[in-house]
């Protein structure tokens, strides 16, 4: 088989048992691989309890893993999500998604729940389930260094062995899989880690054709300002976007109260640059190189983090916020859920957390001691517990992130339609509406953003299954890719044919929701974002979001997804009639 | 969507590429809209109803290069593939559909043509083209086909004459119609230099619009800049360069501020002459004889395979340096400043001209004028001679 490897590796923890499944090429076909991939393999358990012992964890890589199509190398981690109830799959780049198809396998699905804490060790001969009592309670990159020599490792922190509700499993490399809490569900299996590890390599179906494809991507990349233009990611990471959010008023500040945040200057590229002298660094064989380092080897912080760490808890103090970064990374923490469920609690306590005690605090949260034990919860519990629901800046749960929806209206609508809860990277339309990639739409409307964040949706499901780096699509398109895919496989798919396909993951994840009980109510922005408005000044105002224009939007959006006024599935025999 | 239909439809008439009654845009949210012909936006919407893609231009455009060089591909290849440079960064290819291929089902085909590719060439109709997430978008990509058909056509009569019968009257009169030379006679252009930042963004939206009116660029293509104060202000990437108004970025030299990021993509080439000629003014279009002269090269038994990125003979087209180099990051920044430093203008192999000036828009607007004037004539002087170009 050509870029796929047509097996799954079942290892049941508890048990102590694995098994080879051998994957017919219609259902590979079907979703690919990647977050499709786990999708379909949670079709028996998606409603089960996140920390159920039989909940599966999928680790999936895709049919381009493996390849040197660009920007390639991430995998996807599927289950249920104890933060948000939704199903979730978070991507991570890194050498680990390789290293699982040079093992034989296209997936890996983890059920049971050990008695003592241990680490998977898979190669082509299967999987070794070794006692990991000595790791518990290291960071991840303790625990990464220490199985470093069982190949790539993805790991959880003291976050995940406590049960932080936004817990993130973490790669050797420091990229994390994150939003949404998977690294608690691994806590709960007793499993601190993953090694993957072996030496087969993936066989392209069509060489010259790929090759092609291959070149034709990377013009797009370098022709890209976004990108590789002077002031682009692979120049500045993504702390490029920091002084264009602040241009654009759209940096959220103190729990969203206000967009802009002068201090933000602070962490620009340029400021990080002067300030750091960072490496360039990036996931395996990525062209773009989008990460950074600083001079001791550590993954300094995104945008995201940053901006949520820094801004929206009134925090200015470039180092405390690049510190605290660094230690979520090694704690396992979601930088965006941790940042915004202290900017929460700081709004309740019209306090914010002071920079000096920043890292305590996120100790206390990731070990769940005294005020930590609160906030590892995340804010929507936070805000339940302390009985001020407003507080929460979330969508099903799930924190928003450093991009102010009342900036963006394709944005505003795509953080409630995420079957994740509210994350941007689902449907991604701040590509068009910030960074003018592919194309420049006007931001301050709700005109067509229905039917534009349908498609991203899917377009965005086919990429993280193939997989694809959301960051290449603001070069190349699925056209680009889809060619890779086809070179790679063998298997002739357009990119109509990939969109079907991301449309087809998009609506069975939206029917697991569905079928958990999420509805319209759920696909709902907080109301400060309707009531209050953003910081206004150099010419742009920030008014509130039209609550009216948004439900119409909203309407539209279900109709043009075939789903009921309740954004949900009048056919109930959908999920059986999909392969 | 309603006005941005109207915009759009507005563009297409102006830039008289799709005459009236031949033309429709359509869009599709839960309901399909249009703006156009009636009969054409019917074959729209059915092509449209079935792609993932918001918009779609579908057009019988005007002279009808794409459908001559439809006709004159042999019968077995399904598709086009001009050497220009938008074709081979953003187009790749673009598939033909002949009347009996299309049988009953025009639509159908069509859209299963348009799954893989942007735009495609029709007997019979002309071009459709689609716009996966906008309206703009559609107009983009129809007015790419456009661009790379007309360019290829051009090309193709110097190495192949006119096969088809009364193929030769049909291109006279085009080039009576649409290929006379240009003038900035009557236009009001400011003198420079100029100093305050409202006085620059309103020079380079003025100099933008008439580059597209024009036809030295199409609406979506192109860019100009501007160097004061230690600022680059530069049109935006995706800007149209006839509606330049707030999408103008202010680029400090000095790299303190990423605000950039949403800059041309030619911004680094823009940097580097500024840097290295003392220039203040930039402009880059892609008038169509330009483009076409930038890729007619005579050297034979040549062994750069790689035209458009590693030709590294100095050639002149009239008193024009052509140079090599593709877009963003991919060397233009490395080929172009030396050469533009000479002349003040310069061809780039398969894409466009830029053109410089120490002191105003203005002349860097006339020097592009001067350009496709040249170019028209050394092409017109290639056509009538007689003497066929063999690549």
């Amino acid at each position: 088989m050509h870029g796929w490897r047509g097996r799954i590796l079942h290892v049941d923890v508890g048990a102590g048992t694995q098994r080879i499944e051998f994957l017919p090429r219609e259902v590979l076909f079907a979703y690919l691989g990647g977050r499709g991939l786990g999708v379909r393999l949670l079709r028996e358990d998606f409603a089960r309890d996140p920390f159920d012992p039989l909940m599966p964890v999928v680790f999936a890589a895709g049919p381009l893993c493996g390849t040197s199509a660009p920007a390639s190398a991430r995998f996807s981690v599927v289950s249920r999500s104890p933060l948000t109830g939704t199903v979730c799959d978070s991507s991570a780049g890194g050498r680990f998604a390789h290293s699982l198809k040079a093992a034989g396998f296209d997936a890996l699905r983890i059920t049971g729940r050990s008695a003592r804490p241990v680490a998977l060790a898979v190669t082509p001969g299967g999987a070794e389930i070794l006692p990991a009592d000595s790791l518990w309670g290291k960071t991840t990159g303790e625990s990464a260094r220490a199985l470093a020599g069982r190949g790539s490792v993805a790991a959880i922190g003291p976050a995940g062995e406590n049960g932080v509700l936004f817990a993130n499993i973490v790669t050797g490399e420091g990229n994390a899989a994150g939003r949404g809490g998977l690294g608690a569900v691994l806590g709960a299996k007793k499993i601190k880690a993953v090694a993957v590890n072996g030496d087969i390599p993936v066989t392209i179906a069509k060489p010259a054709r790929f090759e092609k494809a291959q070149a034709d991507v990377m013009r797009l990349l370098r022709a890209s300002p976004v990108i590789f233009g002077e002031f682009g990611i692979a120049e500045f990471g993504t702390a490029a976007f920091s002084d264009l959010l602040r241009l654009r008023r759209m940096t959220p500040a103190e729990n969203f109260r206000r967009t802009v945040f002068e201090a933000s200057r602070n962490w620009s590229g340029p400021a990080i640059r002067r300030r750091f002298r960072p490496g360039k660094d990036g996931c395996f064989d990525c062209p773009i190189r989008c990460k950074r380092t600083d001079r001791s080897g550590s993954r300094l912080p995104e945008y995201g983090t940053l901006s949520h760490l820094g801004a929206l808890n009134g925090i200015s103090d470039v180092e405390a916020v690049v510190r605290a970064g660094i230690l979520c990374t090694e704690l396992g923490m979601d930088t965006i859920s941790a940042g915004a469920t202290l900017a929460a609690w700081g709004e309740a306590r019209e306090r914010f957390v002071r920079a000096q005690d920043l890292e305590n605090l996120l100790r206390d949260v990731a070990w769940r001691r005294a005020e930590g034990g609160l906030l590892a919860l995340g804010s929507r519990r936070l805000a339940e517990a302390i009985e001020n629901p407003r507080i929460s800046m979330a969508v099903k749960g799930l924190e928003l992130p450093a991009y102010d929806p009342r900036g963006a209206y394709g944005l505003a609508l795509a953080l409630c339609t995420s079957n994740r809860g509210g994350c941007h990277l689902r449907a991604y339309t701040i590509g068009m509406e910030l960074l003018r990639r592919p194309v420049a739409i006007d931001r301050f409307s709700f005109d067509g953003k229905a039917r534009i964040v349908k498609i991203c949706e899917d377009a965005s499901a086919a990429a993280d299954s193939l997989p694809a780096c959301r960051f290449a699509f603001l070069g190349a398109s699925l056209e680009e890719y889809a060619e890779l895919f086809a070179a790679a496989t063998g298997e002739e798919a357009d990119a109509g044919r990939l969109q079907e396909i991301g449309e087809r993951i998009v609506l069975t994840e939206r029917f697991y929701n569905a079928a958990c009980g999420f509805a319209r109510k759920d696909d709902a922005l907080p109301a400060r974002f309707f009531e209050e408005p953003g910081t206004e000044g150099g010419g742009i105002e920030i008014p509130p979001l039209d609550r009216q224009r948004f439900e119409e939007e909203l309407d539209r959006y279900y109709r043009i997804r075939g789903l009921t006024a309740e954004g949900t599935f009048s056919d109930p025999e959908f999920l059986s009639k999909q392969p | 969507m309603r006005k941005t239909l109207d915009i759009c439809a507005a563009r297409l008439a102006a830039c008289r590429s799709a005459p009236a009654g031949r033309f429709a845009i359509v869009a599709q949210d839960d309901a399909i809209v249009s703006a156009g012909d009636r009969e054409w936006a019917q074959l729209g919407g059915e092509i449209l109803s079935r792609l993932p893609a918001l918009a779609l231009v579908v057009a019988g455009p005007r002279p009808p290069f794409a459908e001559l060089l439809l006709r004159r591909t042999p019968p077995e290849r399904l598709r086009i593939v001009p050497r220009d440079t938008e074709t081979r960064t953003f187009l790749h290819d673009i598939p033909i559909l002949r009347e009996k291929e299309a049988g009953g089902n025009a639509a159908e085909r069509i859209a299963a043509l348009l799954r893989a590719r942007k735009g495609v060439v029709v007997e019979g109709i002309g071009i459709v083209a689609t716009g996966p997430l906008s309206i703009e978008q559609a107009f983009v990509n129809y007015s790419c086909v456009f661009h790379a058909t007309f360019v290829k056509y051009l090309l193709d009569i110097l190495s192949e004459g006119f096969p088809l019968p009364g193929e030769r009257k049909v291109f006279e009169d085009c080039w009576d119609e649409w290929l006379q030379p240009v003038s900035a006679e009557g236009l009001f252009l400011r003198p420079g230099p100029l100093e305050a930042p409202a006085d620059v963004a309103d020079e380079m939206a003025a100099v933008g619009r008439y580059t597209v009116e024009l036809g030295l660029v199409d609406s979506f293509f192109g860019n100009v800049s501007y160097c004061a104060g230690g600022t680059i202000y530069i049109s935006q990437t995706a800007a149209s360069l006839d509606d330049l108004a707030g999408r103008i970025d202010a680029v400090p030299l000095d790299g303190s501020s990423t605000a950039g990021i949403t800059a041309s993509s030619e911004l680094p080439a823009h940097r580097r002459i500024y840097e290295t000629t003392g220039a203040r003014a930039i402009l880059h279009g892609h008038p169509k004889l330009a483009v076409v002269m930038s890729m007619l090269c005579e050297e034979k038994d040549c062994a750069t395979k790689d035209c458009w990125k590693e030709c590294q003979r100095a050639r002149l087209v009239g008193d024009t340096p052509v140079v090599a180099g593709e877009p963003g990051a991919g060397g233009l920044a490395d080929t172009l400043p030396s050469a533009i430093a000479q002349a003040g203008r310069a061809l780039v192999f398969g894409h466009g001209v830029f053109t410089a000036s120490r002191t105003s828009l203005a002349e860097a607007f006339r020097a592009m004028v001067e350009v496709e004037n040249a170019c028209r004539n050394e092409y017109a002087k290639k056509v009538a001679s007689g003497t066929l170009h063999k690549s």
